[in-house]
């Protein structure tokens, strides 16, 4: 059998006539799989479970948008605040564009934006098959979901816009989804280009955050900036410049340079980000925020710095700590240069709430989950090892308890952050509220991450036989899980709120600033108890619903 | 003929070397075998005749092709220590896909042969993602041998396989040998080193050992410096 099984070897053949045919027959292959496992796919789906989701997800969006909409009062604002707008509104809104470009490039020098399957990379890649017959697809629904996601929030965004400034509703949302798809555009297409041209990342990071600058130039001094048209575009819901759409076409003619260029395509890139992105789009599925957050720093490359920036001081001799502070230590520039942001952007965002726009406590809630979920390494890390977590002597909840407080002083410097950047936006009466409110919020908020962490943690209370609960109880139980560690946050965030009210009422604000303090401290130390206490509580719960089982069954019986 | 060549073949991830310069031709019809230590620069290497890592400098060509051309990606056949498969595609389906893509139409009666000698008839409508790890190792030498190649990369292919299993992948290597396949096999199986006609040897990424491998103490080569 060896010999016929092994005629392949001789098969190679290397006319013309087999390179231009064999190219067309393969790429048939190729399309005939795709269809093939997409008829699988679609086969696999429990529809009635698919549409489930679909109709939560529009419940709770449609209602979030609902509400932020309800916010924003119908008023139309003064033509002061219009002037404003027309001013610098194209340098702010290009601001988003100029960030996505700066994502992009880096994006990538990293390898980025497609993502195959491993087996994609090993079968199809290594091929001879046309590579760029066969990334097109990759590429057209990276594109198509990018876009798509932009332009639902430029929609939005839009919508809410044209609420208060000239314009009608309709228009805004239009052309608030046109610049999402530009943006998103352009982001592929930056991406792409740089990928296949192995820009380093130094030098992608440099052209990115030039572009940035001067972008933010634009903004502070009025000059033109190189993302203004793309902001322009975003405002046609108003007042239309031709020149606008110059924008739309630069973004497509760099996502057609991207595709031109897809032969280029990195294998050692796909290689590395496919089962990386296999993993995320699972966590994904799951609503596993924590892990997304954690497969996207892999897949960034962001690597612990095997140097700590600060030795762990010796006098510190409690293990747990110890390893909590060697943890933080040891976090990237990278991170810590997002955790800044993070928590400048909470500032901002609280600023925004002590000028009236309530909806913003969205903004500081998210911000602090993000800011809660990186600072939370040590904790994240001990989730990870259940069966080592399990083999200790110490109890588990009283374990996660302590692995907070290294965590905890860490947030320090960044609520201190948070409270600078909102002084700096409301002026100096603002610094002893902010001083007295920053650390109790950030703290709290980060707590947000901490639910999250906890909770997608293995539970060792958990009998699988119990595990089962009916689908529409499911669904409340996925949406229960995503939104609690972001209620969490949210609820922190609001404490400004005292702070406002005081303003409102001609009050002390540093009044309000305790209250909203304490009310912070009180919901931080609430999280570290629900930590401690819940294996035993979930015991306690599953103990009761189990002996009204059996008492139930012996009165049948 | 010269069907594998490298030049100044240099790799480094970050600030660590993990591949020196590198300069060696393997010829056509040759059966040469790649060992060292854990790290050495094994993978390293392979993956970059295969055309899966960029290199940081220097070049690696299949015949007068570069290495990851789509005329070099026709000549080579990667069987990697770390198989991977799609996870909603039975084996057959897999080996029909592989087959086809390379232009093979014929393909079924060398699938069913493959599965035979291998002794994977009996699980080829299965998922072999489902597969253990030895299963795997076997799915993936079928569809690195159901394709045509004139040069065959092999990773540990020995790792997790029963010994029918491995004896029958030692036939198929003898036989792609016989029939003019040039192999680079690299392995810690030091028993297998003795079948092969010339031994390299890589250390900390550089090439410490060219020739025969009863020239050398194979057990000294493997040992990290």
């Amino acid at each position: 059998m060896t010999d016929d099984a092994l005629d392949n070897i001789d098969n190679i053949n290397t006319s013309e006539a087999f390179d231009a045919e064999g190219a067309r027959q393969a790429l048939d292959v190729l399309h005939d799989l795709r269809r093939r496992r997409k008829r699988h796919r679609l086969g696999d789906i429990e529809w009635f479970d698919a549409a489930y989701r679909v109709y939560l997800v529009a419940l709770f969006g449609g209602g979030t948008v609902l509400w932020i909409s309800s916010s924003i009062t119908d008023t139309t604002v003064s033509n002061s605040a219009v002037a404003d707008v027309a001013r610098n509104g194209p340098a702010l809104i290009g601001m988003i564009t100029a960030l996505a470009f700066l994502a992009a490039v880096r994006s990538g020098a990293q390898g980025g934006p497609l993502a195959l399957e491993a087996a994609d990379v090993a079968y199809v890649m290594l091929s001879p098959v046309d590579r760029t017959r066969a990334l097109l697809r990759p590429v057209v629904q990276r594109v198509r979901s990018s876009a798509y996601l932009a332009a639902t929030f430029g929609a939005i965004v839009g919508q809410l816009a044209g609420r208060r400034l000239p314009g009608t509703p309709v228009a805004w949302a239009a052309s608030g989804a046109v610049f999402g798809i530009t943006t998103a555009m352009l982001w592929a297409g930056t991406a792409l280009v740089a990928h296949a041209i192995r820009l380093p990342l130094w030098i992608a990071t440099t052209i990115g955050l030039t572009v940035v600058a001067w972008q933010g130039a634009a903004l502070a001094w009025h000059i033109p900036g190189p993302t203004n048209t793309a902001g322009s575009l975003a405002m046609w819901g108003w007042r239309q410049n031709l020149v606008d759409l110059s924008a739309f076409a630069v973004a497509a003619i760099v996502l057609m340079a991207g595709v031109t260029l897809l032969q280029l395509t990195s294998l050692d890139a796909l290689a590395r980000r496919s089962s990386l992105v296999a993993q995320l789009r699972f966590a994904v599925t799951m609503q596993d925020l924590r892990t997304v957050i954690l497969l996207r720093r892999q897949l960034n490359q962001e690597q612990t710095r095997g140097n700590p920036w600060v030795p762990v001081p010796r006098w510190i001799t409690p293990p747990i700590p110890r390893r909590g502070i060697a943890s933080v230590a040891r976090f990237p520039a990278t991170r810590l240069v997002r955790m800044t942001a993070f928590a400048a952007m909470a500032g901002v965002f609280q600023a925004m709430v002590m000028r009236g726009t309530s909806p913003a406590l969205i903004g500081t809630a998210l911000m602090l989950f993000l800011l809660g979920l990186e600072a939370m390494e040590p904790l994240s890390q001990e989730v990870d090892q259940p069966d080592r977590t399990d083999s200790l002597p110490i109890e588990r909840g009283e374990l996660l308890v302590r692995h907070l407080i290294a965590p905890a002083v860490a947030l320090i410097p960044f609520a201190a952050v948070t409270a600078a950047a909102a002084v700096a936006v409301l002026g100096t009466r603002a610094i002893v509220p902010a001083a007295i409110l920053a650390l109790p919020t950030v703290v709290a908020g980060a707590a947000g991450g901490v639910v999250s962490i906890v909770r997608d943690a293995p539970d060792p209370t958990r009998n699988t036989q119990q595990a089962f609960i009916p689908p529409e109880m499911a669904g409340m139980a996925s949406a229960f899980r995503v939104g609690l560690p972001i209620l969490v946050s949210a609820l922190a965030a609001s404490t400004i709120l005292f702070v406002r009210h005081a303003e409102t009422l001609h009050t002390s604000a540093i009044g309000g600033a305790i209250r909203g303090a304490i009310g912070a401290a009180l919901l931080a130390a609430l999280i570290t108890v629900w930590v401690r206490r819940r294996d035993r509580w979930k015991r306690t719960f599953r103990k009761f619903m189990s002996d009204g089982q059996s008492y139930k069954q012996r009165s049948t019986a | 003929m010269t069907e594998l060549s490298t030049r100044q073949l240099t790799k480094s991830y970050g600030d660590r070397p993990a591949l020196e310069p590198l300069t060696f031709k393997v010829d056509s019809g040759a059966n040469v075998a790649l060992v060292g230590h854990n790290g050495s620069g094994k993978t390293t290497l392979m993956k970059m005749a295969a055309g899966l890592l960029d290199p940081t400098d220097g070049s690696v060509r299949i015949g007068r092709h570069a290495a990851g051309s789509q005329e070099a990606r026709r000549l080579v056949s990667w069987l990697s220590d770390t198989p991977t498969f799609y996870d909603d595609l039975s084996l057959w389906e897999h080996l029909e896909f592989v087959a086809r893509l390379h232009g093979v139409t014929q393909w079924e009666d060398r699938a069913e042969q493959l599965l035979d000698q291998i002794g994977l008839t009996q699980r080829r409508d299965d998922i072999p993602t489902t597969f253990s790890r030895g299963l795997r190792q076997k799915a993936a030498i079928t569809l690195a041998f159901i394709r045509p190649f004139k040069l065959m990369l092999v990773d540990e292919p020995f790792v997790g396989l029963d010994e029918p299993g491995k004896q029958a992948l030692l036939t198929m290597f003898q036989a792609a040998s016989q029939r003019g396949a040039t192999m680079l096999i690299a392995t810690h199986e030091l028993s297998f080193v003795t079948r092969v006609g010339r031994l390299l040897a890589l250390r900390d990424g550089q090439l410490v050992y060219d020739g025969a491998p009863a020239d050398t103490d194979v057990h000294a080569l493997v040992l990290p410096s």
